[in-house]
């Protein structure tokens, strides 16, 4: 590893003030960043800072938590891929098909999302902003797998342009980025996000009989206008049933992910193993990952009782691991930047999310999905959240203090 | 009683006065700097909308809608529609109306009083009021419904207000290009605002 050392230290000079590429010293100081800590010292008067964790490693450790998700993600498509066609493949099949269709987007969307970055760092001369990392991973884990690529690369460089660097860059924007991303293709272009789009199946058009497609979700909601009275579940069973896959939507099987969905979405189980990565070296809030899930179970539980339709009576636990709402929860609510930044609020803004999501499925039928609008309508109200614990803090202090 | 929820809550979050059909832009832009005007002002539009909607309502159907004139005059007026004097009239409650809330506050909260300012006033012309009263007409609602629908429109329009406020706020830390400070920002936001809101779009409770 000395040689790589030398050669940024060689090139150093140049990018410095007066240097020849004086004007991409940002461009040099990522990928200096990037490969080494910085070797600042703090002063010896005033705080100390002994750990050397920066942003960059911090947005490293969310990207290395969302792995799971990607890499199953990868199988999971080819796997569907295989199902919906009808033929059987070994695993090392499943992946190459699974490859060659997330590695594109993954990729376009970093390219699109970088490009757009370096422009302006280099004309606003800031650090290149980090937060793209996690962002860039993002995005191509909440598309579907179909995407036309053209799109994954508008949405991207729209999210991070009038999403974030409008706002300043990583750290001051006020909606999730990915999320942005994501909601602009929804309405932008729904035909390629909604329906029939959360399996690959290539030039083939020879389906297994009975198959369509659709997610537990989309199942769930056909009963919401009160035509169709089959409990949901029974409904998931029949569907398994219908393309001779029995156990299919089980609950197990859908926790694992074996699922059609959005890329990294499907697994709750990857999920977690994030959130655990990510709880354990303290980089997400494990109040709001918890309160996300207690939000929809007590949702569910209490639309349960109401029970107006079928989807409604849906146990609560099947609430949890259908959809993208892990995903959401572990992922996406807990962008320190846009979430509450109080703790009292981050269990307010935690919950809220997680009611406002059942809310969403259940009597949105033009969105099946409701977490990742809550998140995002909850991003708008968690100034206002932190506001008002603030104010609250301020007057309990207040009181207790006797002058 | 289910239908003046379902109602309420439309009105609040489906029909968003601000981010669904962008009205009362001005007051809207102008008081979110901070967030206990933008409270105080998003309150006094509760209130307001909420009392000048069954007003507007009354005066409609007793006065302005046709042939309400014959139980005042008798038959020969069945067919007088003055219902071209509406917008003049609706104006005309509100601003008086407006001008009662004024001294209102003025009397009781002389701080809140100083920092709505001339916004205050301003409701008057606020185009989220007169727009609330012109869509309870439209939607021929009931004085129960119409009251409802009032006091949704005008929580509607506090919750946009206040989530401005707190962002921009927060905004005070963000580096926003030069071009963009200040007005460019924020109805960058609104728009991104209005996207957040569009969960509801479709919704039927």
């Amino acid at each position: 590893m000395k040689f790589l050392r030398n050669i940024l230290d060689k090139q150093k000079p140049q990018f410095q003030k007066d240097g020849k590429f004086e004007n991409f010293h940002y461009l040099f100081e990522a990928a200096e960043t990037f490969l080494y800590v910085p070797n600042l010292v703090t002063k010896k008067k005033g705080a100390q800072i002994k750990d050397m964790i920066d942003l960059k490693r911090m947005m490293m450790t969310v990207v290395i938590a969302m792995l799971p998700c990607l890499l199953f993600g990868i199988w999971n498509v080819g796997h569907q891929h295989f199902l919906a066609i009808g033929n059987s493949a070994s695993f090392l099949e499943k992946i190459i098909v699974g490859s060659k269709v997330v590695l594109p987007i993954v990729l376009v969307s970093y390219t699109a999302g970088g490009l757009v970055e370096v422009i302006f760092s280099t004309i606003r001369k800031h650090p290149i902003n980090e937060g793209f990392l996690v962002s860039g991973m993002l995005i191509p884990l909440i598309m579907p797998p179909t995407i036309p690529l053209w799109q994954v690369a508008l949405a991207t460089v729209f999210a991070i342009l009038i999403a974030k660097e409008v706002f300043g860059g990583t750290g001051m924007n006020i909606l999730n980025v990915a999320l942005t991303a994501r909601v602009f293709l929804y309405f932008a272009y729904p035909s390629d996000i909604s329906g029939d789009v959360w399996t690959y199946y290539g030039d083939k058009t020879e389906l297994i009989s009975g198959y369509s497609g659709a997610t537990p979700l989309a199942l769930g909601a056909t009963t919401v206008d009160g035509t169709n009275t089959d409990e949901v579940v029974s409904l998931f069973d029949q569907y398994s049933a219908t393309i001779n896959q029995d156990g299919f939507y089980s609950l197990i099987n859908m926790f694992i992910g074996i699922i059609p969905g959005s890329i990294g979405e499907t697994s709750t189980l990857m999920c977690l193993i994030g959130a655990l990565i990510l709880i354990i070296t303290g980089v997400g809030s494990w109040k709001i990952i918890l309160s996300v899930f207690i939000g929809s179970y007590f949702m569910s539980f209490i639309f349960n009782l109401v029970g107006l339709n079928q989807f409604m009576l849906l146990p609560p636990e099947y609430h949890l691991i259908i959809g993208g709402l892990a995903f959401g929860a572990v992922f996406m609510a807990t962008d320190p930047v846009t979430a509450a930044q109080t703790e009292t609020g981050k269990w307010i803004y935690g919950f809220l999310i997680g009611i406002l999501t059942i809310i969403v499925r259940l009597f949105n039928p033009a969105y099946p999905e409701g977490i990742m609008l809550a998140v995002l309508f909850m991003n708008v109200f968690a100034p206002y959240i932190d506001h008002y614990v603030i104010l609250a803090n301020k007057k309990r202090r207040l009181n207790r203090a006797t002058v | 009683m289910d239908d003046i929820i379902n109602l309420i809550l439309k009105s609040v979050f489906v029909d968003n006065m601000v981010y669904t059909y962008f009205l009362g832009m001005c007051s809207y832009l102008a008081v979110s700097k901070k967030l206990t005007t933008a409270n105080g002002l998003g309150i006094a539009v509760i209130f307001v909308l909420t009392f000048t909607a069954p007003l507007n309502w009354l005066i409609q159907e007793n006065i302005l809608k046709e042939g309400a004139l014959v139980k005042y005059f008798g038959e020969q007026y069945a067919n007088v529609n003055l219902d071209f004097l509406q917008l003049l009239m609706f104006i005309a409650v509100i601003a008086s109306f407006v001008q009662f809330v004024e001294m209102v506050i003025e009397k009781f909260s002389p701080t809140l009083y100083g920092s709505l300012g001339i916004f205050l006033p301003l409701i008057t012309v606020n185009c989220s009021i007169l727009g609330g009263s012109i869509f309870m007409i439209q939607k021929d609602l009931t004085l129960v419904e119409a009251t409802a629908f009032g006091f949704g429109s005008g929580v509607g329009f506090y919750l946009a207000i206040v989530a401005l406020a707190a962002i921009r706020e927060k905004l005070k830390y963000s580096n926003v290009p030069k071009g963009l400070r200040g007005l460019g920002i924020t109805f960058l936001l609104t728009g991104l605002l209005a996207l957040a809101f569009k969960t509801f779009i479709g919704m039927s409770f």
